[in-house]
């Protein structure tokens, strides 16, 4: 407990110091709980994402960091994935790859790069998966630039 | 006749008057022993007698490992890649684990291509990130920083604290034998973690953990070895290819099937056991038996098995509801109303307006099918049984009765042998005769000629075994339980090996046969189908091994279509057109 409080306060620091550094992650940490964290990221360009912001919940266990976080998109997205209802999502760092040296930066720049280079082969999101896998890649540009209009960007008017 | 001669002959026994066969063992004429005073000589040979088995022993192409043993074998493999290719004895482990323990591969792999092989498995030669004048290092985990001394890394120098290094190392470890390709935090790196490094770095009861999934490793991922199957067992086997025979014998005493890991089954081949270990476990195979035998108590839906003839059942505690068998109606509304209390009007009804035909079809078809896996089942069940008895009398024997009866019969230990090897046979046979009943069970139906061979060779080992089992466990008792010497126990002597010869043969015999596909059955097969039709196999259930609750093929199995039975009028039991009285209540057919 006393650990991981004192890493994700560390964490938490650094957060605050680098904002200006990378302009597509917005961390930032419960007033109340330093275990739960919010971020906003910003749709990868040249992906059907692009133009989009996706917030992302963190739920920090207290073995953290030789257990790692849990995240789910709480915005909607299209995408092999991630579940369509839940947000979860399937990104082996998460599980069993997981290594204490990520941080929740680091974390939330590997779910940049899934954005823009999805899995079709462990989808979470079958419809999107299936898609892909069929080499319809049109369909599913299509479809997640979609959401990306009614879900992730600034409602016109 | 004659045909029948050449077999024995042909498999080094003396031909037996067939008398000896249809007679009880204990009415054999004296003539019989005389027959086997050859093979009991050669018996009590002991020259002879130790060669024999030496010779077996001889083919062994296992070795069965101690803990010791592994650990021992795992040491020497791990020095010998560490001399042959100049590393450290980490390394080597790593290595060899790498490549399933296999000096061989680890040696061809690093030769060809030692940057490669370094690469895969996280060898650096040299560290990736170096602080040669730092004294303090902030930990790549807590991003505290320590001073030097608090800081350890892998071969790649990327710098941790020792504490995040106990906790990343012990999540690893309680997390399973993953433990064992552990790599450095860093999620760039790759680099090894040994044992070394584990040593150093976590408490004593982690350190036995990881030496135990190490040792565990060894054996399981090495393709010549495996552990014991049987419970508690803690040793290994070391298996070398080549011969034909799989089956192998631990120091436990258990013998197993080295490709299917089951227990030991030759003659048969592992498909067939594993079809048939599947079957036995089998739902639907269970629910056959379910759909048969039983019908879902009303009340409380558990399935009640109908073990009597009486329509009135009475569901087990604490339920305990009554109800009727045919209609499956509370059986306090039986009586009157319904004609009586062994009829019932109302499923009588219901069957003429077609209602039950469906269920009860389908629950006769699933009978048949099921009596001829059950005739099958049983005997393979009771020989199993039977088994675990005569290995309990065996141990008893061993640990009890042969001092025993050395004292009261006066005779050293060592002329005792017989009685043990008696034994010995009998578990061994009973083995061999449990799996024949899952070959037969397999052995398709239209291959007559096969099939009259094999049920042949089996009735003979079957009534072999019978009596030598007979004469082990009864015939012995008297002098187990006398006070001095009795002038019948060379005679006793005699008759138990010399059975215990002929039931080997027989045995050899019908294994022989099994593994040669029964191909030999076209030179046989006239003889065999003349003995057939003369001896009962079915009757084989008065054995031992049949020693259940007596065949359920039986004859009368009705297959009900519309107009081949009649429902007693008495009871509403449909039975068979050709039975002229109820089954169930016998009346009389009206
Ligand atoms: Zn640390
Ligand atoms: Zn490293
Ligand atoms: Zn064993
Ligand atoms: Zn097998
Ligand atoms: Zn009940
Ligand atoms: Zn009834
Ligand atoms: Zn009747």
């Amino acid at each position: 407990m006393q650990a991981s409080r004192a890493r994700l306060f560390k964490e938490y620091k650094e957060v605050q110091r680098e904002k200006a550094v990378d302009p597509d992650i917005q961390l930032s940490c419960d007033d109340s709980n330093i275990f739960k964290w919010t971020a906003l990221i910003k749709g990868p360009s040249e992906t059907p994402f692009e133009g989009g912001v996706f917030q992302l919940a963190f739920s920090v266990p207290e073995q953290y960091p030789l257990q790692p976080p849990q995240v789910r998109f709480l915005t909607k997205i299209f995408h092999p994935n991630v579940h369509f209802k839940t947000g979860e999502i399937c990104l082996d760092i998460l599980k069993n790859a997981w290594s204490p040296a990520w941080t929740l930066q680091s974390v939330c720049r590997a779910i940049i790069a899934l954005m823009a280079h999805p899995e079709p082969d462990s989808p979470l999101n079958c419809d999107s998966g299936n898609l892909l896998r069929s080499g319809d890649v049109r369909g599913y540009q299509s479809m997640a630039r979609m959401y990306t209009k009614l879900a992730a960007m600034p409602k016109k008017g | 006749m004659d045909s029948e001669e050449d077999m024995h002959d042909a498999n080094d026994i003396e031909s037996l008057d067939d008398d000896f066969y249809s007679g009880e063992t204990e009415d054999a004429p004296m003539g019989f022993y005389s027959d086997y005073d050859d093979d009991a000589d050669d018996y009590f040979d002991d020259a002879d007698y130790s060669e024999r088995t030496e010779s077996s022993r001889m083919e062994q192409n296992y070795t069965v490992l101690k803990e010791s043993d592994i650990r021992q074998r795992q040491e020497d493999d791990i020095s010998r890649v560490s001399a042959v290719l100049s590393i450290s004895r980490v390394a080597s482990s790593i290595l060899l684990r790498h490549y399933n323990w296999s000096v061989s591969k680890v040696n061809d792999a690093w030769f060809s291509n030692e940057d490669r092989v370094r690469k895969a498995v996280g060898l650096l030669d040299k560290p990736v990130v170096q602080f040669p004048n730092a004294s303090e290092l902030i930990c790549g985990i807590c991003f505290e920083t320590h001073p030097r001394s608090w800081i350890e890394s892998a071969a790649c120098g990327h710098p941790y604290c020792i504490t995040c290094w106990a906790g990343y190392i012990g999540t690893s470890i309680n997390d399973g034998p993953g433990c064992l390709t552990l790599r450095c935090p860093d999620p760039a790196c790759g680099a090894a973690i040994g044992q070394d490094m584990i040593n150093l770095l976590v408490s004593s009861e982690d350190k036995e953990k990881y030496s135990r999934y190490l040792l565990r490793s060894y054996i399981e991922d090495n393709k010549k070895t495996k552990w014991c199957p049987a419970p508690g067992c803690e040793y290994a086997v070391n298996f070398d290819a080549g011969s034909g025979n799989c089956d192998v014998s631990c120091l436990c005493s258990y013998s197993f099937c080295w490709n299917c890991t089951e227990e030991a089954h030759r003659p048969v081949d592992c498909v067939t056991v594993a079809k048939w270990i599947l079957k036995n476990s089998a739902e639907s195979e269970n629910m056959n038996w379910i759909l048969a035998n039983s019908k879902p108590c009303p009340k409380c839906k558990r399935p009640i098995e109908k073990n009597q003839g009486c329509m009135h059942m009475t569901c087990t505690p604490p339920c305990k509801f009554e109800f009727c068998w045919l209609c499956v109606g509370a059986w306090s509304d039986h009586g009157e109303r319904t004609g009586g209390f062994y009829a019932c009007n109302r499923y009588e009804a219901a069957k003429q307006e077609g209602v039950y035909d469906e269920a009860e079809k389908r629950r006769e078809m699933a009978k048949n099918s099921l009596e001829r896996y059950t005739h099958y089942y049983e005997r393979w069940a009771s020989n199993q049984s039977s088994r675990q008895k005569a290995l309990a009398d065996l141990q008893q024997m061993q640990n009890v009765h042969i001092e025993k009866l050395s004292d009261t019969q006066c005779q050293p230990e060592s002329q005792l042998k017989f009685i043990t090897e008696a034994w010995l046979q009998i578990v061994e046979c009973r083995r061999v005769l449990k799996w024949t009943y899952a070959y037969g069970y397999y052995l398709p139906e239209h291959e007559h000629a096969k099939k009259q061979f094999f049920e042949y060779l089996q009735g003979e080992a079957e009534s072999g075994l019978e009596r030598l089992h007979q004469c082990a466990e009864k015939e012995l008792q008297q002098f187990l339980t006398a006070d001095g010497p009795s002038k019948e126990f060379n005679d006793f002597r005699t008759k138990l090996a010399g059975l215990t010869s002929v039931t080997r043969n027989y045995f050899e015999n019908l294994v022989r046969a099994l593994e040669n596909g029964l191909s030999d059955v076209d030179s046989h097969g006239a003889a065999c189908s003349k003995t057939t039709s003369s001896k009962n196999v079915g009757g084989s259930s008065k054995g031992r091994g049949g020693r259940g609750k007596g065949a359920t093929l039986t004859s009368g199995s009705c297959r009900i279509t519309d107009d081949n039975y009649w429902s007693c009028e008495h009871c509403t039991y449909a039975n068979a057109k050709s039975d002229t009285t109820c089954q169930m209540c016998q009346q009389q057919r009206r």
